[in-house]
């Protein structure tokens, strides 16, 4: 019985650790209404460096230099798993049954545009100051509409 | 004795979760290390047949066969799947579905010698130049047309990382797509 119960709580232990570490989501929306550009990345439960190297950068080029527009509800930020059951309409609506990286456009709450970077996000995570780089830049010109 | 136990009990939870919490946050150890240049499993196809002349590394070698190829009639296509040692479900899934559409709609080509194709491992020194041409520095996928002495590249990376494990069908359509469009 006392074993049982030993490795009943190693179970529930260890579950709760694994589950943690893949639940990992990050969902920044202050306010839908002033909401101008939203960034979306979505990656699967079993990442390779690559993956995370672009999760990397991106907060990086996020949290450096739009951390005021972050706060003010005008950019969003969404990093969520793409296999979990519960983001299957986002996964269908962006296309992002792998790693994706999209940027979509928003005027009065509503999505006008969105465009898919992840070609060119695999192109240039090799070099990352590159890619913050050019994000930034990405980003701040869709800022400007 | 009971705070012994307790103690005991509390020290196997630490060790079991330990390892529960590296285990999963190692996912390349899931899969096996590659350091052949040419996956095994391509021996006897005509795959292997075909890209036996394109061995990376050997410069010289790489850049005759290059050279022959543009002097021919016909455009002559590459494909490099490089990956690294440890390898991610993602990468296995690109590297399994270029095979299949490949296999399923070229399988005339690759006999030709029209397509040749390569599996590279970015971490073994002898893909050094290769690598670096195609800024390969991990899991990649290009699609390289040569016709005329013109060379030109596709990056699949992003689609290969898009839709190769959980939505094959449309990673294999981008691919046969691509590769149809730089045979003609």
């Amino acid at each position: 019985m006392k074993t049982a119960s030993l490795f009943f709580t190693i179970f529930i232990f260890s579950g709760l650790l694994t589950f943690g570490q893949k639940l990992g989501d990050t969902i920044i929306s202050n306010d839908s209404t002033k909401l101008r550009v939203k960034v979306l990345y979505f990656h699967i439960t079993d990442r390779c460096n690559t993956c995370k190297s672009i999760e990397a950068n991106l907060r990086k080029t996020i949290f450096e230099n739009f951390q005021f527009q972050l706060d003010n509800g005008t950019l969003g930020l969404s990093i969520q798993n793409c296999e979990l059951p519960r983001n299957a309409a986002l996964v269908k609506k962006y296309d992002a049954y792998g790693a994706t990286l999209a940027v979509t456009l928003y005027k009065n709450g509503k999505e006008l545009q969105s465009e898919d970077l992840s070609n060119w996000a695999f192109q240039k995570v090799p070099k990352p100051e590159v890619f913050i780089a050019e994000l930034k830049s990405k980003i701040n010109e869709l800022l400007k509409n | 004795m009971k705070i012994r136990n307790h103690l005991g009990t509390l020290v196997i939870i630490f060790v079991f979760a330990f390892i529960s919490a590296c285990h999963s946050g190692d996912t390349g150890k899931k899969s096996s290390n590659q350091t052949d240049t040419i996956k095994p499993e391509q021996k006897g196809t005509s795959a292997q047949a075909s890209i036996k002349n394109t061995i990376p590394g050997k410069t010289g070698e790489n850049s005759k066969t290059n050279s022959e190829e543009a002097k021919a009639d016909l455009p002559v296509v590459f494909i490099y799947n490089f990956h690294v040692t440890n390898r991610c479900p993602t990468c296995i899934a690109i590297e399994e579905a270029t095979t299949k559409t490949l296999n399923t709609y070229f399988s005339s080509e690759l006999k030709l010698g029209r397509i040749k194709r390569q599996v590279l491992n970015v971490d073994d020194k002898v893909n050094n130049l290769i690598s670096e041409k195609y800024q390969a520095f991990g899991s990649g996928l290009f699609v390289t047309r040569i016709f005329k002495g013109k060379e030109t590249t596709t990056d699949l990376t992003g689609d290969g990382f898009k839709f190769a494990k959980n939505k094959e069908d449309k990673f294999i359509e981008i691919l046969k797509s691509k590769i149809s469009e730089y045979l003609k």
